[in-house]
């Protein structure tokens, strides 16, 4: 059972009050009519599926019914940061793999 | 008979409250505080159980929830009970339990001999191996299987008990009571902090309750009494024996079964019989113990085997010896406190067989002092005996504890204690995916790495003295608590000498040869058995555990794991640490159903959603259908109607005169701002840019895949304020679906969206009289069909209630929506049904509903479509704007080769050749029913009724390329051999121009 | 057909979502209180905080600021403001006030030249205001939130929405201690059912 904060109620709540609606960022296309069904397919069925950090959607359902992301880790299950909608993640797999050469060369250092 | 093995004093029982009980139909005495099992064994009851494949006579090993054996049938009737261990039900008076396996009973059992003269012929893998083939076999040999195997069974009676689930939270839990936990939760009680401390007991002091050590000087036991009662002085401390952490998830989330009358009866007299504990806990310390590892040798499993710390501990908390002559097998030192147990029990302590050659350790002395035979670098290789222990052949080792080295001799006793070392209780911490890790000094796996909050305190860490265990204890607490701790216990002198790791005695002959070496009792799996496994290539121990069963079942392991994983690491040629281990899952005991389910069961599974008019149709006979978590009137059939006559009668009135149906169901969604237009140009099919005030418009939303996901009638109140409705079971995700484009992709638009579906009633009366009944109690509205057409909206005053009325129509008839607040429904409906009398206006539900919108084609979101029908798939070319400027959802997807497909399932009409027959909803449709199954499917049947007024059935369905197809026939055919035919026709089967709805 | 009419006098136009629970007790000292607290105005408020003409006028209407803070209420004689998200409230006013209040709003708002973009939405009739009391209250509400209702997280005044057994609820602490709950309508007998079986323990009386 996650316990997931709310960026809008500043709180962290229990996984009852929400529900998953996917991957964040996945950005609708400015003009569909334009581009080919390739592309469109892949913004309709294509998603990321990663083992580690994974950016996703929530929904506060039996809560302020605000959508919000959150950065998560797909395997341990932690909740790295919750961020509101129009806000970019601070934490990606990126960060988390400079952090840990980072560490991993403080080690050695 | 009396209590054989009882002392005439000591333990914690109350021998002042005698208690009788029945085993497998014989009557026995126990006292007040027993468990089932010391109560058992103090009247000497030897065999509890058969196994579980070989059908061998099986007696208790542990103490507690290692139990594997002694599983219970407990009670009688709809209260009875399957499977709980003896060795964790505590005693009561009249108490009733028999064996859950042994035919024709425990004792003398026939399958035994199955056992013995197919034992060899059933090595791991032998249901697989011997029943694979013929594949249409595995039923019949299923049956035979099933009823061999298994333990318990459930009554088919109702349950008598109720159970309940409460949701808690705290800043600190602790999982068990022993001294660690006592520690942990002393320290984070005094802190302030919310604290919860469980323990799976009757009473709060683990190994304290059954030590003869001291803690700073005071009994242990006494000490642990007073941290109880300091603890449950405490006002945040919240501490609940009989209650077992079973189960830890993700973020600091434990589950608890409290028993909270099964130590009384076999039913609760008053309350709740369990209840579960879902605890969110800020923080929380595991000290959840160890459990002690059997040892594997020849026939380890007869009755009169037990854990060396299990025997102390019959002896010192139950006041029971469970046996005369003991012989003591250990391979450390914990073993040789079980022998001076057994001898000043006033015993006989036969010998202390210790497998290493030159143990030295403080209570290895004190043995020798007492004058306890040890005999050094010796192993009991095999017991002798049939239904019970008789002997034990000990014969002598090399030092790594390999190979017999001599010959062996018998010891002559009725009760092996084996010590074989500690295995830390680490499947709660396994419950979060984390994998425990192998550690060498403690000989045993530990939790291993977490993201919990999690803090690990005494045994469960491989801290097995009691001082560590405080001292671990009340630094966990301060720990989790945020706090310090100076304080630190001493419990005098506790060293001991190094233990050895032997996982396996060895025997004379080969293991495959020697007598069977068990390691998972309760799943029968033999050292032979794992070394088969690794033989036949199974490298994994994943696969080794599903190909062996071993740590399967109710068992989890507890006992056996870790001998079984260290003989695959040995056959494989690995260590144990490369080996690993496989991991634990909830539950860590077993949870009833009963307590699993709680208070959501009969009416309150699931809400039932009441409309305002509710009482009415109550009183008024109506039979009700579920749709989404609504019941709505499904028809009010009158007396010595069938449900075919209602429907007719129903029907009918609609057509001919006015019915009425209770609408509030449907989701109404209330849209406010200057961009609402916009907004429902981008989400709905069609066009919004010019609807005006004061008219309604169909819309259809799809997904934007351009699959139809709901409809439903939006009407324009004002030029920013729109009311959307959406069908009755699809409101909330319609709603998340409008808040999820504006929260992600279009915040700049300026439009709000509240739920109304609660906030208005709807009546809904159609007919050629509806006007009329209307028009009794509207004033203030001009309801001609001049001024108020079809699809026009009004607000007005009805029967004195401000309203809002929508000339809209669902069943092709002229027909009015009034929407009252729903405090004012069931007034409203009244007021209607009154002013219709004169025109016998019949309240219709659901079913009539259903036909009548499928006589004029008019399709249900989610009956007729499924997730993959566009607008153009049932025909609704017209409700897709072909010029909006904003692409709107789902627009593109039309344009997929998939979707633009020709030969897509298209929603057509289908009209029965046999005109008396209803075509059953869901058959698949077929254009040649005489080829060979297979058959190329083409589509089913999604709509199908009979009509009335027209004379026959009438169905929808989907077929291939089906609009293309007009006029051609189509077969159903059906599981009871009839093959129904139809023509593929038009959907709309009644007034085809539509004139009804627009007079 | 004749009907059958319920319990239902003429004149009589309104029955509040639980009005068919009559008050009675089951318990001489009964553990749980239930009150309705029928017929109240509820409107759903929609606008941007940030917007001082907005916030500004609605506190001239209310007598009190909106609560910007999450989960908080601000309460004035009758009326009393949930903070529900960051551009949403609930405005509870006293029975049959709403549609006033809903017109002194939107005046309000216009006159202050605010940003136009607001909602107000009357939901009165969509649900009710419950009051539960009593020694059983916390335990009655451990059974039936996921959320924390002991003191140390849900002080007085403080507005949480979450789950109530398999519904929603808005739930507010009141200074005596005592419990507001916001039900649906169309939850309120599942509601009540469920209130009556976890209260069975404690006694309920209906006030």
């Amino acid at each position: 059972m996650h316990h997931i904060y709310c960026p809008y109620c500043e709180e962290t709540r229990e996984e009852e009050e929400y529900s998953y609606t996917g991957e964040a960022h996945i950005e609708r296309p400015k003009d569909p009519a334009s581009i080919t069904d390739e592309a469109w397919g892949d913004y309709l069925f294509f998603r990321s599926n990663p083992r580690g950090i994974h950016h996703e959607m929530w929904f506060h359902a039996a809560g302020c019914r605000r959508y919000f992301n959150a950065t998560r880790d797909t395997h341990s299950y932690q909740i790295h940061e919750t961020y509101k909608m129009g806000e970019l993640p601070t934490i990606t797999a990126k960060t988390i793999a400079a952090d840990t050469l980072a560490a991993q060369q403080g080690d050695a250092s | 008979m009396s209590q054989v093995n009882r002392l005439a004093t000591g333990g914690r029982i109350d021998r002042a409250k005698p208690m009788s009980f029945t085993f497998n139909g014989k009557t026995y005495q126990g006292f007040d505080g027993d468990t089932l099992a010391s109560a058992m064994l103090a009247n000497g009851v030897g065999i509890v159980g058969r196994s579980f494949k070989y059908s061998r006579a099986r007696g208790i090993l542990g103490h507690g929830a290692e139990e594997p054996n002694a599983l219970m049938q407990l009670h009688k009737g709809n209260a009875t009970v399957p499977n709980p261990r003896a060795t964790q039900v505590e005693l009561f008076d009249g108490l009733t339990a028999t064996s859950t396996n042994g035919w024709p009973n425990a004792e003398f059992d026939i399958m035994q001999w199955v056992g013995i003269i197919g034992g060899k012929l059933m090595p791991p893998g032998f249901y697989y191996k011997t029943f694979m083939a013929p594949q249409k076999m595995w039923m019949t040999y299923e049956k035979f299987i099933r009823k061999a195997a298994g333990f318990g069974k459930l009554s088919l009676e109702p349950d008598p008990d109720t159970y309940d689930k409460l949701n808690v939270h705290c800043d600190v839990m602790v999982v068990g009571a022993g001294p660690a936990g006592l520690a942990a939760a002393l320290e984070a009680g005094r802190s302030g902090k919310r604290v919860i401390i469980v323990d799976e007991q009757n009473e709060f002091g683990g190994t304290l309750l059954g030590s003869k050590q001291t803690v700073d000087g005071v009994d242990a036991a006494a000490w642990a009494e007073q941290a109880t009662s300091e603890l449950a002085g405490m006002a945040n401390v919240t501490a609940m024996p009989r209650t077992t952490a079973f189960g830890y998830y993700d973020h600091n989330f434990l589950c608890a079964l409290e028993r909270r009358t099964d130590h009384i009866g076999p039913v609760a007299l008053a309350g709740t019989r369990q209840r579960v504990h879902r605890i969110r806990a800020h923080q929380v310390v595991l000290a959840t113990g160890a459990i002690e590892r059997p040892l594997v040798f020849g026939n380890n499993d007869l009755p009169g085997i037990m854990l060396a710390n299990s025997v102390s501990t019959y002896i010192n908390r139950y006041a029971v010896v469970p046996g005369q002559r003991c012989v003591v097998m250990t391979t450390n030192d914990s073993g040789y406190q079980t022998a001076l147990d057994i001898q000043s029990a006033g015993r006989t302590v036969v010998a202390v067989v210790d497998s290493r050659h030159a143990p030295d350790g403080r209570l290895v002395e004190a043995a020798k002092v007492a004058g306890i035979q040890v005999m050094a670098g010796h192993g009991v290789i095999e017991a002798q005996g049939g239904k019970k222990v008789t002997g034990a052949i000990v014969a002598p080792l090399d030092e790594a504890g390999d190979k017999v080295t001599g010959a062996g001799k018998t010891l002559s006793c009725d009760l092996i204690a084996v010590a074989g070392g500690w295995s830390p209780v680490v499947h709660l911490s396994c419950h979060t995916g984390s994998r425990p890790v192998w550690q060498e000094d403690v000989a045993g796996f530990v939790p291993g790495p977490t993201i919990q909050n999690q803090h690990l305190a005494g045994a469960v860490a491989g801290e097995y003295g009691l001082s560590q265990a405080l001292n671990a204890g009340i630094q966990a607490g301060a720990t989790a608590a945020g706090t310090e701790c100076a304080q630190v216990f001493n419990c005098g002198d506790e060293s001991e000498g190094a233990a050895q790791a032997l996982y396996l005695v060895p025997h004379t002959k080969p293991i495959s040869r020697a007598p069977k070496q068990f390691v998972d009792f309760q799943n029968d799996v033999t050292a032979a058995g794992i070394e088969l496994a690794a033989r036949e290539g199974f490298q994994s121990i994943e696969h080794v555990k599903r190909y062996t069963a071993m740590g399967f079942g109710t068992d989890q392991g507890k006992t056996g794991n870790v001998n079984g994983m260290a003989i695959v690491a040995k056959a494989l040629n690995k260590s144990i640490a490369e080996t690993g281990t496989t991991i634990f899952r909830p539950a860590y005991t077993p949870v009833t159903f009963g307590a699993i389910g709680g208070r959501d069961i009969g009416v309150l599974l699931d809400p039932a959603r009441h409309t305002a008019m509710h009482p009415w149709h109550v009183a008024n006979g109506a039979e009700f259908e579920n749709v989404g978590q609504w019941k709505r009137p499904w028809y009010f059939p009158q007396a010595g109607e069938t449900m075919q006559q209602t429907l007719n009668r129903e029907c009918l009135a609609v057509r001919n005169s006015v019915g009425m149906l209770d609408a509030s169901t449907l989701g109404k969604i209330d849209i406010q701002g200057k961009d609402a237009r916009e907004f429902l140009n981008r989400v709905y099919t069609n066009a919004w840019t010019k609807l005006a005030p004061g008219k309604c418009r169909y819309g259809l939303m799809l997904k934007e895949d351009g699959m139809i996901f709901d409809d439903g009638v939006t009407a324009c109140l004002s030029d920013h304020h729109f009311l959307m409705t959406t069908t009755s079971g699809g409101a909330a995700a319609v709603l998340a679906w409008l808040e999820l484009w504006h929260q992600t992709e279009w915040p700049e638009l300026d439009v709000y969206f509240t739920s109304v579906t609660d906030q208005w009633a709807t009546c809904s009366f159609a007919g050629p009289n509806s006007r009329k009944v209307l028009e009794k109690l509207c004033t203030d509205v001009d309801l001609s069909a001049e001024a108020m057409k079809f699809m026009d909206y009004r607000e007005g005053t009805v029967a004195g209630i401000k309203s809002r009325i929508f000339r809209i129509s669902f069943t092709g008839e002229l027909s009015f929506e009034v929407n009252v607040p729903a405090d004012q429904g069931h007034y409203m409906w009244q007021k209607l049904m009154e002013a219709g009398e004169e025109f016998g206006i019949t309240p219709y539900g659901t079913e009539s509903m259903h036909v009548l919108r499928a006589e004029k084609g008019f399709i249900i979101a989610g009956q007729d479509t499924d997730g993959s029908m566009t607008p153009y798939d049932c025909l609704m070319g017209w409700a897709v704007g072909k010029t909006k400027t904003f692409s709107f959802l789902g627009e593109r997807s039309f344009t997929r080769p998939d979707t633009a497909r020709a030969d897509r399932k298209q929603l057509v009409g289908l009209k029965p050749k046999d005109p008396t027959v209803v075509i059953p909803e869901g058959s698949q449709i077929v254009m040649d029913p005489n080829q060979p199954i297979p058959m190329d499917m083409m589509g089913h049947v999604t709509s199908s009724y009979w009509s009335e007024c027209l004379g026959h059935g009438i169905a929808m369905g989907t077929v291939k390329g089906g609009l293309a197809r007009m006029g051609e026939t189509v077969y159903c055919p059906l599981a009871d051999g009839r093959v129904l035919a139809a023509e593929i026709c038009s959907p709309v089967f009644y007034d085809p121009k539509g004139d009804h709805h627009h007079d | 057909m004749t009907s059958v009419s319920t319990n239902f006098s003429a004149g009589d136009m309104m029955e509040s979502p639980l009005h068919h629970h009559v008050a009675h007790t089951n318990h001489s000292d009964a553990g749980i209180v239930m009150k309705e607290d029928k017929f109240r105005g509820h409107l759903n408020l929609r606008g941007n905080p940030e917007d001082t003409a907005f916030t500004s006028a609605v506190e001239s209407v209310l007598g009190v600021a909106l609560p910007i803070t999450a989960n908080t209420s601000v309460r004035s004689g009758d009326t009393v403001a949930y903070w529900l998200c960051p551009n949403e409230w609930l405005l509870i006013v006293a029975s049959g006030t709403q549609g006033q209040v809903e017109a002194d709003l939107r005046l309000a708002v216009a006159n202050k030249g605010a940003d136009q973009h607001i909602a107000i939405t009357d939901i009165s009739s969509g649900q009710t205001l419950v009051n539960l009391s009593g020694s059983g209250v916390a335990e009655l509400l451990q059974k039936s939130t996921v959320y924390d209702c002991h003191v140390s997280n849900f002080p007085v005044g403080k507005v949480v929405q979450t789950t109530f057994a398999k519904t929603g609820t808005t739930m507010c602490k009141l200074e005596d201690g005592s419990m507001d709950l916001v039900i649906r309508r169309s939850f309120s007998d599942y509601f009540f059912l469920w209130l009556q079986d976890a209260s069975e323990e404690y006694g309920l009386q209906i006030a």
